[in-house]
């Protein structure tokens, strides 16, 4: 291991965190990710076990998870990873497809929600044009944010998670925590 | 006061309010104009044009006199409509456009002067001289017809918005709406079921007729406890649907906390943007008004509105109670005002119906076959002229309701240029059969006015909207209700010689519509403009139809031939704070940091707005006074020992695939097929009509992986071109894209002792210069184990190479390098230094890369490859491209202490300085510490030939003229020398 220290996409030591009434948001910086495309007529692989999503959808196991981002591309998820070669890991998993690594180009947010999901379903209604009704657990989407593109991905009917561009970590921290605190004052 | 017994109102709640500085009191369920009304309170407001006195017209969003400003400081807010806004206590309102007393305007002689103030007056009046218009003319007119005033200073209320969906959305909540909602409510449709007021049941709250034998508004409640109850439904009261748009999307305001004298942390209003799949419009009707003469007297009001305010807000809209009022009609539901009033303990005079057969409903007296003719009262209504059969009399009232029919709220079925269809039976225009796709209009809305007519409606509109989506609603039983007297006659307006308003807002009367008739503007969409009607905020509500019904009578043409000005939203005023939607000062748009951010802010670093990026523009040090200071330290630093710069902000794209060569060789017009693995190439793209369109390098990681550089202002731009490209132009190639710009941070370092200071921190990794030569780039690692990229490539002109790392190490390796680098000078520089390297050096940037220039231009026509296609390749070698002979040049001024000024035009000395003698311009200029001089460079007509020769760079927007001498691009190492070093 190196002997740099890494910090947060929002320049800190350790991950921000703050509860909303209901809603607790917390960074998540140890998601690894890395995109995996296939070629044409290439055989789906399985890596980490994970059978790859359809089109706005997510997958998970305990430790790994894919969420669909484009026609024969997914996101492949490494939890508490992120301070490893994931992608080589990714790499030596699905050896047809192309990886790269993208731990860094994105911040984490973790959305939970005390009240099983309705204050989810309200502070989404305020953040994306997405049917959150609709919008079950597994599902997955790209999708604008106060200007921002980021990844949502409604882990269960209690967690929510929004990935968004690293070096625009601050801009959506600031969105999803007023959004936030506006839906509990 | 002027209150009645009964009404909607909580009289346990009582409420204090100002009135202009006058302290008055209402009840909660009160609007501002019902409480107004209570306190005798007849005048509000002065009229836009003429000054006129004015109240009270209407009892909903369609009032065109009762503006006034709301609440003082910075939350003031002009032009509230008093009939929509809901008490509160501790209100502050007043009256506006008035100067001195409401009562005492002196800007009333208008009014005197109204014979020179007709339509189109200041067309007419103020023409010449044309200067006079922006100067004087304006301004004056602006001051003496105006609205409420702004307080000038920021808006300190916060905003927010949102997104909705749902299958069925019911805009509007009374009858046809409730049961709408019901309706889809109960078959398990998600329903957004909203209204503009604060509580539901629309025109039933006004009304005393009964509900399957219950007052109307205890069968609204149990509706409302049913909706409620139902998890498939939400409601939305105090919001109002203001503009239909694409694929069933609905803009909405919702009133957060407008009714609260604080926010308390709420904001003040949302903006939503619903996306329904279907929607029910049930937006109810407005009344209209018959002109007739000095019909815009305070105390002259709709007879619906008259009607509500007496049945839900127990009031009677009399200066003094116990003073007469009359109404004027030309069909039953004016009678049904004198009925309820009467009930009500109201004192009626009696009914002017323009019907000689006029019916009775009630002991009130009937003045058959009478119109108004004139009425009288200077701040109020004291007597009306009735003129019956050609005989005038004068009778004392206190308060005039006028109904002229009912005119469906069509509005919102008709945008997307829907356009309304007349109904003859109606007398009104209805929603049109090519309205908006997916919006069903319902009950009032479309011509079922009528209390049972509309439940009815409402039902079917729902059970449309159900089976359009394939869902099976469930049987309702649809309350009994009254099927009230509807019977009516065209009466369009009283004839006579003196002033009749149509548009109150606009001080537009039917003499106003007759001249714009006699001055040709017959087209409705010319007398609006002409005479300005339907133009003020409230959008012409209550007067559209009747001033073309005036128009219509005058060409002879009907109704319907005459036709309705073009609908568009908003449906009612709509604030600029919530359509900005919240976010205000450093939070208006979203910042991109680079990775070494907080480094630079410890070490005091000045940022730049870069596009969406905040960089170091620069590194102050104590002592340091001027910013220039600064930038000729850093420059020279980086010549003399090393420097690091984060360049993370150039664009990087990750490009794999057995075909990624052959895109790059499609995408840049020079080869990069054959880079070497192990190599990087400086590479040029261009637009699709041949000029240049972005510069960068591009590296050759492995044999089928590529990673493109981008500039930093176009890094999303030539992504998205490239993926274009890839999915649409060459689908049958194998190559993927993906853009890992954030995920890596990247530090230049340049300077003589760059590889020094990078041999202390790589992993075994042979960094010499021939083990790692100009233009190499490798994966290594370093700092003991952490994976990274270098890349052997310069911007500064010296040896340099630049260093990527996972972005989360970024801001350590920054320190890492200024603690190691100590000893050599390590500088850290912003993007002042970068600038003034590489104009130095010569280097292109987006100053050179206009989308106007070509490669040839910049002297790199050889890098448009021949041996191969690229996109714009062949349109680069077009006549008009190739014959373009201006090229890149340095610039240095004769008089060393002159300034060169990038955007100054180029000039041979002597000519005219004209467009046609024009030579070229300088694009970029600098301070350059290491020629001690300032230095530019350009474009130059046949530059490339003219080295040595003096050229005036002017720039006469600032006065500047200065001699320059041309010279070479490369002021520094033009052999490049350093680099390969």
């Amino acid at each position: 291991m190196t002997d740099l220290s890494p910090i947060t996409a929002l320049g800190a030591a350790g991950p921000w965190a703050k509860s909303y009434g209901p809603l607790s948001l917390s960074e998540n910086t140890m998601l690894a990710l890395t995109s995996l495309s296939l070629p044409a007529q290439t055989v789906v692989p399985s890596p980490f076990g994970l059978t790859l999503p359809e089109a706005g959808q997510s997958t998970a196991t305990e430790t790994h998870g894919a969420f669909w981002s484009g026609p024969n591309q997914w996101m492949i998820e490494g939890y508490g990873l992120a301070e490893t070669d994931f992608a080589a890991v990714v790499k030596a998993e699905a050896d047809a497809g192309y990886v790269t690594e993208q731990t860094d180009g994105w911040c984490a947010f973790d959305i939970e929600d005390a009240s099983n999901g309705d204050a989810i379903q309200k502070l989404m209604q305020k953040l994306v044009n997405i049917d959150a009704h609709q919008f079950s657990p597994g599902s997955a989407a790209r999708t604008g944010l106060e200007h921002m593109s980021v990844f949502v991905i409604r882990r269960s009917q209690s967690k929510l998670t929004v990935i968004g561009m690293r070096t625009l970590a601050g801009a959506l921290m600031h969105a999803l925590a007023t959004a936030a605190q506006r839906l509990e004052a | 006061m002027t209150r009645l017994n009964g009404g909607l109102i909580d009289r346990n709640a009582p409420l204090s309010f100002t009135f202009n500085g006058k302290r008055l009191s209402g009840f909660k369920g009160d609007t501002l104009a019902s409480a107004l009304l209570a306190n005798g309170v007849q005048l509000v407001g002065r009229s836009f044009k003429y000054h006129r006195p004015r109240g009270i017209f209407s009892a909903g969003s369609e009032e065109p006199n009762a503006m006034v400003e709301l609440r003082s400081g910075a939350h003031q807010e002009p032009n509230t409509r008093a009939t929509v806004t809901e008490l509160f206590d501790g209100l502050e309102a007043r009256s506006q456009n008035h100067v001195g007393s409401l009562e005492r305007d002196l800007m009333a002689v208008n009014d005197l002067m109204s014979p020179f103030l007709s339509a189109g007056f200041y067309y007419k009046t103020f023409m010449w001289p044309r200067a006079f218009w922006e100067k004087l003319y304006e301004p004056a007119i602006r001051r003496a017809a105006g609205l409420g005033e702004l307080s000038m200073l920021p808006d300190p209320d916060d905003y927010d918005r949102g997104f909705l969906h749902c299958d069925v959305l019911v805009i509007g909540a009374g009858a046809a709406g409730l049961m709408a909602a019901l309706t889809a409510g109960r078959s398990g449709a998600r329903v957004i079921l909203l209204d503009e007021d604060c509580r539901l049941g629309g025109r039933l709250l006004a009304e005393r007729q009964t509900l399957d034998g219950t007052p109307a508004s205890d069968w609204v409640q149990s509706v409302e406890a049913e909706l409620k109850s139902l998890p498939n439904v939400q409601i939305m009261t105090r919001t109002i649907a203001f503009g239909t748009y694409d694929h069933g999307v609905f803009g909405a305001v919702e009133q957060v906390s407008d009714h609260l004298l604080a926010p308390n942390g709420k904001v003040r209003q949302t903006l939503w943007r619903i996306t329904s799949k279907r929607a029910v419009l049930a937006a109810g009707a407005t009344e209209r008004h018959i002109p007739f003469a000095n019909n815009d007297r305070p105390g002259i009001m709709m007879a619906g509105a008259m009607r509500a305010y007496a049945n839900r807000w127990a009031v009677a809209p009399v200066k003094r109670a116990g003073d007469g009022i009359a109404i004027f009609t030309n069909n039953d539901d004016g009678h049904r005002t004198a009925v309820d009033l009467m009930a009500q303990g109201a004192k009626v005079l009696g009914v002017i119906d323009v019907r000689d057969d006029a019916p009775c409903f009630g002991e009130y007296r009937v003045f058959g076959g009478g119109t108004i003719t004139d009425t009288r009262g200077r701040h109020g209504l004291t007597a009306i002229e009735v003129t019956q059969h050609g005989s005038s009399t004068w009778h004392k009232v206190g308060a005039l309701g006028v109904s002229g029919g009912w005119n469906p709220n069509v509005h919102l079925a008709s945008h997307h240029r829907g356009r309304p269809e007349w109904d003859e039976n109606l007398l009104a225009f209805v929603p049109g059969a090519n309205g908006p796709v997916g919006l069903i209009p319902a009950g009032a809305a479309c011509g079922q006015g009528s209390t049972a007519a509309a439940l009815a409606d409402g039902v079917r509109a729902a059970k449309d909207a159900l089976s359009q989506l394939d869902m099976t609603a469930t049987e309702i039983a649809v309350p009994t209700a009254e099927n009230e007297a509807q019977a009516q006659t065209a009466f369009w307006h009283v004839p006579g010689a003196k002033r009749a308003w149509v548009d109150f807002q606009n001080d537009v009367t039917v003499k106003d519509v007759k001249l714009a008739h006699q001055e040709n503007m017959k087209p409705v969409e010319h007398l609006k403009r002409w005479t300005t009607l339907g133009m003020a905020t409230d959008q012409g509500k209550t007067s559209n139809i009747s001033a073309l019904a005036v128009m219509a009578e005058l060409t002879g043409k009907s109704i319907p031939e005459t036709g309705t000005t073009i609908f568009r939203p908003p449906y009612t005023g709509v604030s600029m704070g919530v359509l900005g939607g919240g976010d205000t000062g450093k939070h208006f748009r979203p910042h991109r940091l680079t990775p070494s951010n907080t480094w630079a802010t410890e070490q005091g670093a000045v940022f730049v707005e870069v596009g969406q990026w905040m960089r170091a523009q620069y590194f102050p040090k104590a002592g340091e006074t001027h910013w220039r200071q600064t930038v000729d330290r850093e420059a020279l630093a980086v010549r003399s020992a090393v420097g690091v710069c984060d360049v993370t902000t150039l664009g990087k794209i990750d490009v794999q695939g057995a075909d990624a060569g052959e895109f790059l060789n499609r995408i840049y017009s020079n080869m990069m097929g054959t880079l070497a693995v192990g190599k990087t190439r400086y590479g040029l793209m261009l637009r699709e009509e041949g000029t240049l369109y972005d510069d960068g390098t591009c590296a050759r990681l492995g044999e089928s992986h590529y990673v493109v550089t981008t500039t930093t202002a176009n890094a999303a731009v030539v992504y998205r071109k490239m993926e274009f490209a890839r999915q649409c132009l060459w689908p049958d190639l194998d190559v993927n894209l993906i853009s890992t710009t954030d995920a890596w941070a990247q530090f230049a370092v340049a300077g003589p002792k760059s590889r020094e200071l990078l041999s202390r921190v790589v992993d075994d990794f042979d960094i010499s210069n021939e083990g790692f030569p100009f233009m190499g780039c490798a994966e290594l690692t370093i700092c003991k184990g952490l994976r990274a990229r270098l890349f052997r490539i310069s911007f500064s002109g010296e040896l340099a190479y630049e260093l990527a790392v996972p972005a989360r190490y970024g801001n350590a390796l920054m320190e890492r390098l200024m603690e190691l680098g100590e000893d050599l000078g390590v500088t850290p520089y912003g993007t002042e230094t970068l600038g003034v390297l590489r104009i130095e050096k010569g280097h292109a940037t987006g100053n050179e890369l206009t989308g106007q220039t070509t490669a040839a231009m910049l002297g790199l026509g050889r890098m448009v490859s021949k041996k191969k296609d690229s996109i714009g390749a062949v349109l680069s070698r077009r006549e008009g491209l190739e014959a373009d002979r201006r090229r890149l040049v340095g610039f240095k001024p004769v008089n060393a202490a002159s300034e060169v000024v990038a955007g100054a035009h180029l000039f041979t000395k002597g000519s005219a300085q004209t467009t046609e003698t024009d030579q070229g311009w300088v694009t970029s200029a600098c301070y350059s510490p290491h020629l001690g001089c300032y230095i530019g460079l350009g474009y130059l007509e046949d530059g490339d030939t003219r080295k040595g020769e003096t050229v005036i760079a002017s720039n006469p927007l600032q006065g500047q003229s200065i001699e320059v001498e041309v010279v070479s691009a490369h002021f520094v190492d033009p052999e490049g020398e350093r680099l390969r070093d």
